[in-house]
């Protein structure tokens, strides 16, 4: 078996699915292309494949990842690449897939480079984001079913700017991904709405990168196994 | 807004045309995941687009919260494919599967902008055409649409886009009257008839369908092997009203098969007819299409109890799960009045089938109210059921569930009990109560909404007039009236309160003929519905006309036959 790594963008009608989706839509387009998929052992045999990093809804992504097992008559890299974006649906497109040997650990997403727009005063926007640079901590409540969490933002939103626009600003920010877990987008734009008194919305919401840990290294020009447009 | 994917396409195997002389946009009256796995737009969707000048968009009704967020925006109802407003297209079709969601029409024309009445519409307005199978009884919905089209539309298609051409809206309409099946309300002229696309059985199914990114409700080939059921069931209007059989070729489906394996990604195929254990070549085409793929499974939505033995030792390998049987009536004289037929010997052939070849679950579905029915009768259900429960024990040792599913009968046009009554609401809720009392501990059943099964009732055969009705509940807040959570029996009792017309009544007696026979012609004999009504309550039985006798039900003639595999 060989794990394969493949880099794929979500845009246009696509950002509104969920992450089961597109998990779905990956696995969909591997059927399509006519590229096996291994599957699990067991009563009922699932295909072992994973996006490990959900994407928000709504959100596009730059630079997503799906890590999928492949058979041994899997076709090879390059010729699978060019079959998956063929098949894929508006929106979703294969940009890469890098080979990872058996004994590889499963990358794990470090950070993510996140941007999107905040409509409102673009003045009171960029005095939020000023404003959380300078705090030394930003407690965070936050609610959910499975019980109410307070956590410093700062510990996992870093890097943010913000560009005016015409009636709102451009935000850019980093989300750090700790062995404890993440912020969520939303959680940083709403504080930041909250702080410009502005309603929450943000528009535009891409992931622009993401840092992996045990990303395997990209092999030398014109190697095999690694594949990218 | 719960799925924001419902409402931005981008699924695979989309079509958008740019240029196209005419825009016809395709919609079926309930949420995505319902609608996109509907296979007779699927149909509708792939011809105009792929073989007329015109381009088919889709739209299907938003969610409540959508529909909120929309009026609160003002946004306009908009396609999938082009993402522009619905109102500006030139031919808004809808397909009617039910009466319960006729509510979901108006909501979607009001949220297009589109006047709700055909005589409120102006040249700017799309012509909106309805049909499907509830249009067997339009009444309900007519002063909604500019036009109907009765039965199987493949081979009107182009006529139908063709008309488009027509300089105005009216000379449009005039057009569209002009096509066989076509029926414009308020218009002069003998019944519509019926269309039966006698092209179906040697024409491919569709081989592009549009494969949905979210879950839908079927996510599987689906492929039509045979149309038409003649098993000749009296309460069953699919069985009367798409007759005749006719059955598509073991090659074409084996083909079709491999093609939409490959263009869908899917893993199971669904063969899909009325009663697909009926289909001449379903052993030859089960095995080669199992052939086509390792581990591929292929699954059949319907088994006849008659059969089912026979056929669940064969389609074991295949079925996931659960199996389910319909014997519809609880005891053997009911369910020949019917003309079921099944016999007890052979349902308990079936059940032990069933749970031997390690299915884990049975679900029996069975009617309360039909025509004739008397307490012994709803007794049979929880006997029946009891029987079954005790050989799960025998056989699969608690390790099997079973389930009892109880609907009320609605009577409907086009059937030989057309014209018996609807139980009434209080009748019902005391034969539910009786099979609830009678069922055996640790067996689930589940009933119908009785107030559902009224409107129902109501709107299956309503008359002029029946319409105030639907715009009246959908007025005080009526949609999506098929889904439990949805569905708010006061709105209707307001109402039919407003409007005059009683719930559960169908408002004629028949003795001037029906209304719905008035305005279409189903191809059906009136004496055979009539016949038919008469040895169902002899407790007759009527053979399928497939093995040899013809039942002269009068819809075979002048072109339109029985086409079933040699």
């Amino acid at each position: 078996m060989t794990w394969w790594l493949v880099s794929f963008t979500r845009s246009g009608p696509a950002r509104y699915l969920s992450h089961l989706d597109t998990a779905r839509v990956v696995q969909r387009t591997f059927a399509r292309a006519a590229v096996p998929i291994a599957l699990s052992q067991g009563m009922r045999p699932k295909p072992r494949i994973s996006l490990p990093l959900p994407l928000p809804v709504g959100a596009a992504g730059l630079d997503e990842l799906a890590v999928v097992e492949v058979p041994e008559d899997a076709p090879g890299p390059a010729e699978a690449l060019r079959a998956l974006r063929a098949a894929a649906p508006p929106g979703v497109e294969p940009v890469g897939i890098v080979e990872a040997g058996e004994a590889h650990p499963r990358p794990q997403a470090v950070a993510a480079e996140y941007a999107c727009v905040v409509d409102g005063d673009a003045g009171a926007l960029a005095a939020a984001v000023e404003r959380y640079g300078i705090e030394e901590t930003v407690m965070y409540e936050r609610r959910s079913p499975k019980g109410d969490r307070t956590f410093d933002l700062k510990e996992y939103v870093v890097a943010v700017t913000a560009e005016p626009l015409a009636g709102g600003a451009h935000i850019g920010f980093t989300v750090r991904h700790r062995a404890d877990g993440a912020a969520r987008s939303q959680e940083f734009i709403d504080l930041i709405a909250t702080w410009a008194r502005v309603e929450p919305a943000m528009r535009g919401l891409e992931r622009r990168c993401v840092v992996w840990k045990a990303m395997p290294p990209a092999p030398s020009a014109g190697e095999e196994g690694r594949v990218s447009l | 807004m719960s799925r924001p994917g419902r409402y931005v396409g981008g699924e695979f195997n989309t079509r958008v045309k740019a240029g196209a002389r005419h825009r016809v946009v395709l919609s079926y009256p309930d949420v995505y995941e319902i609608g996109v796995s509907n296979p007779a737009l699927q149909i509708l969707y792939s011809h105009i687009n792929d073989a007329t000048p015109a381009a088919a968009e889709r739209a299907y009704c938003p969610w409540p919260d959508m529909a909120d967020l929309m009026r609160a925006a003002r946004v306009p109802l908009w396609s999938l494919e082009t993402m522009t407003a619905v109102s500006d297209c030139d031919l808004w079709g809808f397909t009617l599967p039910h009466e319960l969601c006729y509510t979901n029409v108006l909501e979607m024309l009001d949220l297009a902008g589109v006047p709700l009445h055909a005589g409120e519409r102006g040249e700017a307005d799309p012509i909106v055409l309805g049909g499907g199978p509830s249009v067997a009884d339009p009444w309900p919905v007519a002063p909604f649409f500019d036009a109907f089209f009765i039965g199987e539309v493949e081979h009107r298609l182009d006529a139908i886009v063709a008309a488009l051409d027509a300089p105005s809206r009216a000379a449009r309409l005039q057009a569209l009257a002009a096509i066989p099946g076509v029926w414009v309300p308020g218009s002069a002229g003998g019944p519509a008839e019926r269309q039966v696309f006698m092209g179906f059985s040697a024409s491919p199914p569709v081989l592009r369908p549009v494969v949905p990114v979210l879950e839908a409700v079927h996510d599987r080939v689906v492929i039509e092997v045979m149309r038409g059921c003649t098993a000749g069931c009296r309460f069953c209007q699919a069985g009367m009203w798409s007759r005749p059989v006719r059955e598509r070729p073991v090659d074409l489906v084996v083909e079709a098969a491999d093609r939409l394996l490959d263009e869908t990604g899917c893993d199971e195929v669904s063969l899909l007819s009325l009663s697909s254990c009926d289909y001449s070549g379903i052993e030859e085409a089960l095995t080669r299409i199992r052939a086509l793929r390792p581990g591929l499974r292929v699954s059949l939505p319907s088994l006849r109890i008659d059969s089912a033995a026979d056929s669940l030792s064969r389609f074991a390998a295949d079925q996931r799960g659960s199996v389910t049987l319909a014997p519809e009536a609880g005891t053997q004289e009911l369910r020949d009045a019917i003309n079921k037929g099944v016999d007890e010997t052979q349902f308990e052939d079936a059940v032990r089938a069933t749970f031997s070849g390690g299915f884990t679950g049975l679900k029996l579905y069975f009617m309360i109210g039909l025509p004739g029915e008397t307490d012994a009768d709803v007794l049979g259900i929880a006997r029946m059921a009891g029987t079954a429960a005790r050989l799960a024990k025998e056989i699969a040792r608690g390790r099997a569930r079973l389930s009892v599913s109880v609907s009320s009968y609605v009577p409907k046009a086009f059937t030989p009990y057309q014209l018996e009554p609807f139980a009434d609401a209080a009748t019902l809720r005391q034969r539910q109560r009786l099979v609830r009392e009678a069922m055996p501990r640790h067996v689930r059943v589940a009933f119908h909404d009785v107030a559902a099964s009224e409107v129902e009732a109501t709107l299956a055969r309503g008359g002029p007039g029946s319409d105030r009705l639907v715009e009246e509940a959908w007025r005080r807040g009526a949609r999506f009236d098929g889904w439990s959570e949805h569905f708010d029996a006061r709105h209707w009792q307001a109402a039919a309160a407003a409007t005059g017309l009683e719930l559960g009544a169908s408002g004629h007696d028949g003795a001037s003929g029906t209304p719905w026979e008035a305005v279409i012609d189903a191809g059906l004999d009136h004496d055979f519905l009539a016949a038919e009504l008469e040895r169902g309550r002899r407790g007759e039985l009527t053979a399928d006309c497939r093995d040899g006798a013809c039942g002269a039900c009068g819809v075979c003639g002048g072109g339109i036959e029985m086409e079933v595999l040699g």
